[in-house]
């Protein structure tokens, strides 16, 4: 659950990027936040990653109030948050089957769980013939779905996809929504920054619109996909 | 944290030696250019010190004694003298001995010199060596008040000019030593920032994955322990090649040899433990501590 009220976000050059922003968003959720470039979409991330300290109001990621937390927690809070980055954020020279594993290894997960969990998660991205290749080998498209398997490896409670198909074909655009809805319907919050309304309309959902760094929009859209 | 992970940890440290080749090389350059000015300087210094010890030891100093003095009394000097912190070494004279050898000296240019003497007009006198020549001053004019010392010849200009040098070596040295430690430090420094900074989208990574600061620090830390203690094994080797060289050629110039005194050179094999031990240590620290410093603000929370 991810709970923001009333927050304003200030960069340390002055920039205001949210004001008196407040929403929630329930377990089990799919929302898009939609919005143009610079609108606060981004800032909302970093807020929930704990990248950026809100200047005022109150936010709680999964049980951690962000106001109060202290640091030695943060990877504690982020291990409750899968991140799918828009230029995909592979570590360039490991395999993708470590690229992976590298996530468990953070949370000194046993040696063995790593090695049931890793090539069960590459199945449910369909790249086991993937699996030692490096992401420099890879197409973006598959580099984005080894960037979800990461973030879906340690079972996450939410996962947040900031753009994940700007830089992938429109036809792959598709499939990984596709995959982030079929992660949703297992139980998992969902939470995709994007600005590409066609997708949203594709996709239907909650749809939260931010402009100038304020919500102008909240609501569920009826979309055309099926699973 | 599991036995594995540190396993793992350790094996993504060596490897990111491999990985990021050109900045592993070029720390690992950096530190071994580092040790080896400062090793240098170092052995060169510690060789100049020898060789003014060397020096020094040559000095001697003369105390007469007086005309009429007894065997006791010269026995009593002695014990003084043996007894005297700075006086290295001291050795009786006898008038005789002096007389003879003045003889000796003279007796070519001026055969009849001695004819007219009666008797030996020379005074006993113990010849002292003195152990710290900056002490000088004050050892003569112990030895002044020693009971049946007449007077005592010391080489004070020789003692003046062994102090300034000794002095003047010693600031300069110690000036390019740390001139070259803080230069050095800033090079080592800034390479490894450079380093962490090629790397900065894989420390991000591993942030947002929720790895601690030490989970990330781990890898970079053995390797630059590993980059530094191969630097400072190179740097060992190096040194004592070109040093084992250097001496040799010194060895082979008589002239050279006269001046400083074989002595005066340190033999590397002497000193090789504490340098080998030095270079590791200093090659280890500025490897490991250099790169997880270095880290700092890439792992502000």
């Amino acid at each position: 659950m991810v709970e923001l009220k009333d927050v304003t976000a200030t960069y340390p050059n002055g920039v205001t990027a949210l004001r008196n922003v407040s929403l929630r968003i329930n377990d089990g959720d799919f929302a898009f936040i939609l919005g143009s470039s610079g609108a606060g979409k981004s800032t909302i991330i970093k807020l929930i990653l704990k990248e950026l300290d809100a200047a005022k109001g109150q936010l709680i990621v999964n049980g951690f109030n962000l106001s109060s937390i202290k640091k030695s927690k943060v990877p504690a809070l982020r291990r409750t948050v899968g991140v799918v980055f828009q230029d995909f954020r592979l570590i360039p020279n490991m395999t993708v089957y470590d690229n992976i594993a590298f996530v468990l290894r953070v949370i000194d997960a046993s040696p063995k769980y790593i090695r049931k969990r890793v090539p069960y998660v590459i199945s449910l991205v369909g790249l086991q013939d993937k699996t030692r290749s490096y992401p420099g080998e890879l197409s973006g498209g598959q580099q984005q779905r080894v960037a979800l398997a990461r973030a879906l490896v340690n079972d996450p409670r939410l996962i947040i996809a900031d753009e994940p198909t700007g830089n992938i074909d429109p036809e792959l655009s598709y499939e990984i929504v596709g995959l982030l809805k079929n992660i949703n319907e297992c139980g998992t919050t969902v939470l995709m920054v994007t600005h590409e309304h066609d997708l949203v309309r594709h996709f239907g959902g909650r749809i939260i619109s931010i402009e100038e760094g304020s919500v102008v929009y909240d609501d569920y859209l009826g979309g055309s996909y099926e699973n | 944290m599991r036995l594995s992970s540190l396993q793992y940890l350790s094996a993504q440290g060596f490897g990111n030696i491999r990985h990021n080749k050109l900045m592993s090389f070029a720390s690992f350059c950096i530190i071994l250019v580092s040790l080896l000015l400062v090793g240098f300087s170092l052995l060169f210094y510690v060789n100049v010190s020898s060789m003014i010890r060397n020096v020094e030891n040559k000095n001697e100093v003369i105390a007469f004694l007086n005309e009429d003095v007894t065997d006791e009394t010269i026995d009593e000097i002695k014990g003084h003298l043996d007894s005297n912190n700075n006086v290295l070494e001291s050795v009786f004279y006898s008038k005789e001995e002096a007389f003879a050898d003045l003889k000796m000296e003279m007796s070519a240019d001026y055969p009849t010199v001695f004819d007219a003497l009666d008797s030996n007009p020379l005074p006993h006198a113990f010849k002292i060596k003195i152990d710290n020549i900056q002490l000088l001053t004050d050892t003569v004019k112990e030895i002044e008040m020693y009971y049946g010392v007449f007077s005592v010849r010391a080489p004070y200009e020789f003692a003046d000019a062994l102090i300034g040098l000794s002095r003047v070596m010693t600031v300069v040295s110690v000036s390019i030593i740390i001139a070259l430690v803080v230069v050095c430090m800033v090079i080592v420094s800034n390479t490894t920032k450079a380093s962490v900074f090629s790397r900065r989208k894989e420390i991000n990574i591993m942030r947002y994955v929720g790895a601690t600061n030490a989970f990330i620090r781990i890898p970079f830390f053995i390797e630059g322990l590993v980059i530094g203690v191969i630097s400072g094994l190179v740097a060992s080797a190096a040194t004592w090649i070109a040093y084992d060289s250097f001496v040799r050629i010194l060895v082979e110039e008589e002239e050279v040899l006269s001046i400083i005194g074989l002595t005066s050179l340190i033999d590397f094999s002497t000193i090789a433990a504490p340098v080998v031990s030095a270079y590791l240590l200093v090659g280890a620290f500025l490897g490991s501590a250099g790169s997880v410093l270095s880290m700092g603000k890439h792992l502000k929370a």
